[in-house]
């Protein structure tokens, strides 16, 4: 077996709550009951998601040590995904139509269609795609090596199917939520609104670099977002509320 | 899920914010940032910088290869009051070193290239391991540098104090 990747794209996820300790048999367990299961003989298109181990890429193997990722939990998970090749039925819709003659009719196509996923269906591999991620237990955090939407939300719904935890991006929020910032800090952090640098790539004179809070949302209190600079500026400064419009018109200035 | 993409949709300035006062330090105070429980990680921009838009019909200005930190497109992208947006970022540790591209407003990870495994490392197993701290670590310290920038945003004196000498810096 391979050792994990050592370079790639990594998204950070946390989740609240207790977890099963991987070194235990029950973990290996959880996983196995959302193993997966192959589509290779399907006759329909399908995506299969499912667990499965570094060591054993069919799912049907889970045991604790095949999880062993040092101080974290190797976790892997594979995604099968079978199609019906579109040049096939191009081929073949072509090939009805320059044997009737004519176009054929929407009906005609649809069930041209369904004739042919009937038959090459069975036939066609899937497509596999395996994705890894690292669980770190006590830190309730795990990084996934992949960066695709439809991987996040794979693994996102995989997880709460397996362990019933929702998992959070760490995104600036919630990184920020997650941390030992004071309680107060956590509540200014939700209400905080952007920064707006000036624009100082304009003719000297007519600025100064004093920082601009962007606008409010109605009814929110903003005690971080005060501009103790605008008082004392010579210029008329954007206030909280104006701030794009005097940005536009320093643009024309 | 879609919390999270709730928190990078509303919070996702304060990750650029979080990614142009990097450059700031890095530029005014040499990069060199001491974490929680003393730990001491160097810091530095490499070779690939995006701004931000500052509106949805402005252009994304990206800029490749050599020093884009020190080409006047830079400059004037912070004079114009843009944010990073994603820059590649050299971060160092004792004698570990990672490259990642950040991506401010969701703080994932792409391209990142791990420190050479550790020389005891015998096996396929033990490499693992290796890797596996340090992907920790790199994701520990992302981490910790954002709470150091969130404690000094969300200080009440923030916009007389550090957002003042950032927009200085900026408008050099």
């Amino acid at each position: 077996m391979a050792a994990i990747r050592k370079s790639g794209g990594v998204v950070p996820f946390f989740w609240q709550g207790k977890i099963v300790d991987p070194r235990n048999d029950e973990f290996a367990e959880h996983l196995s009951l959302q193993r997966f299961r192959t589509i290779e003989n399907a006759a329909s298109e399908e995506v299969s998601i499912g667990w499965v181990t570094p060591a054993d890429p069919t799912g049907d193997n889970f045991s604790p040590e095949e999880l062993d990722g040092g101080i974290g939990t190797w976790l892997r998970f594979r995604i099968d995904k079978k199609s019906m090749p579109m040049k096939w039925l191009q081929i073949h819709r072509d090939a009805a139509e320059k044997a009737r003659g004519k176009k054929l009719s929407a009906k005609e196509r649809r069930e041209l269609k369904d004739d042919l996923m009937d038959q090459l269906l069975p036939r066609v591999l899937p497509t596999i795609t395996l994705v890894d991620a690292l669980l770190f237990e006590e830190r309730k955090t795990v990084l996934l090596f992949a960066t695709s939407k439809s991987a996040k939300e794979a693994f996102g719904k995989l997880f709460f199917e397996t362990f019933s935890l929702q998992l959070e991006p760490a995104d600036p929020l919630q990184s920020g939520l997650r941390s030992d910032l004071s309680e107060e800090d956590k509540r200014t952090l939700e209400r905080v609104n952007p920064i707006r640098w000036p624009n100082t790539a304009l003719e000297q004179g007519q600025w100064r670099p004093v920082p601009v809070a962007a606008a409010a949302p109605p009814n929110t209190e903003r005690p971080v977002e005060q501009n103790p600079g605008e008082a004392q500026s010579p210029q008329p400064q954007a206030s909280p509320e104006t701030a794009t419009a005097t940005e536009s018109t320093e643009h024309e200035a | 899920m879609s919390q999270a993409n709730q928190g990078a949709e509303t919070h996702g300035f304060l990750g650029e914010e979080f990614l142009t006062w990097l450059w700031f330090k890095w530029e005014t105070d040499g990069g060199e940032f001491t974490l929680s429980g003393g730990r001491i990680v160097g810091i530095a921009l490499d070779d690939f910088l995006s701004f931000a838009a500052l509106t949805e019909d402005e252009t994304e200005q990206t800029l490749r290869r050599g020093l884009p930190t020190r080409t006047a497109e830079a400059r004037t992208a912070l004079r114009q009051g843009h944010r990073l947006r994603k820059a590649r970022v050299l971060i160092a540790e004792g004698e570990r070193q990672w490259t990642a591209t950040i991506d401010a407003p969701t703080l994932s990870l792409s391209g990142v290239k791990l420190p050479d495994d550790a020389e005891e490392c015998e096996s396929e197993m033990d490499r693992t391991a290796d890797r596996a701290a340090n992907w920790l670590a790199l994701h520990e310290i992302v981490q910790a540098l954002y709470r150091l920038f969130l404690k000094e945003r969300l200080h009440d004196d923030y916009q007389s104090t550090g957002a003042e000498k950032q927009a200085n810096w900026m408008a050099l």
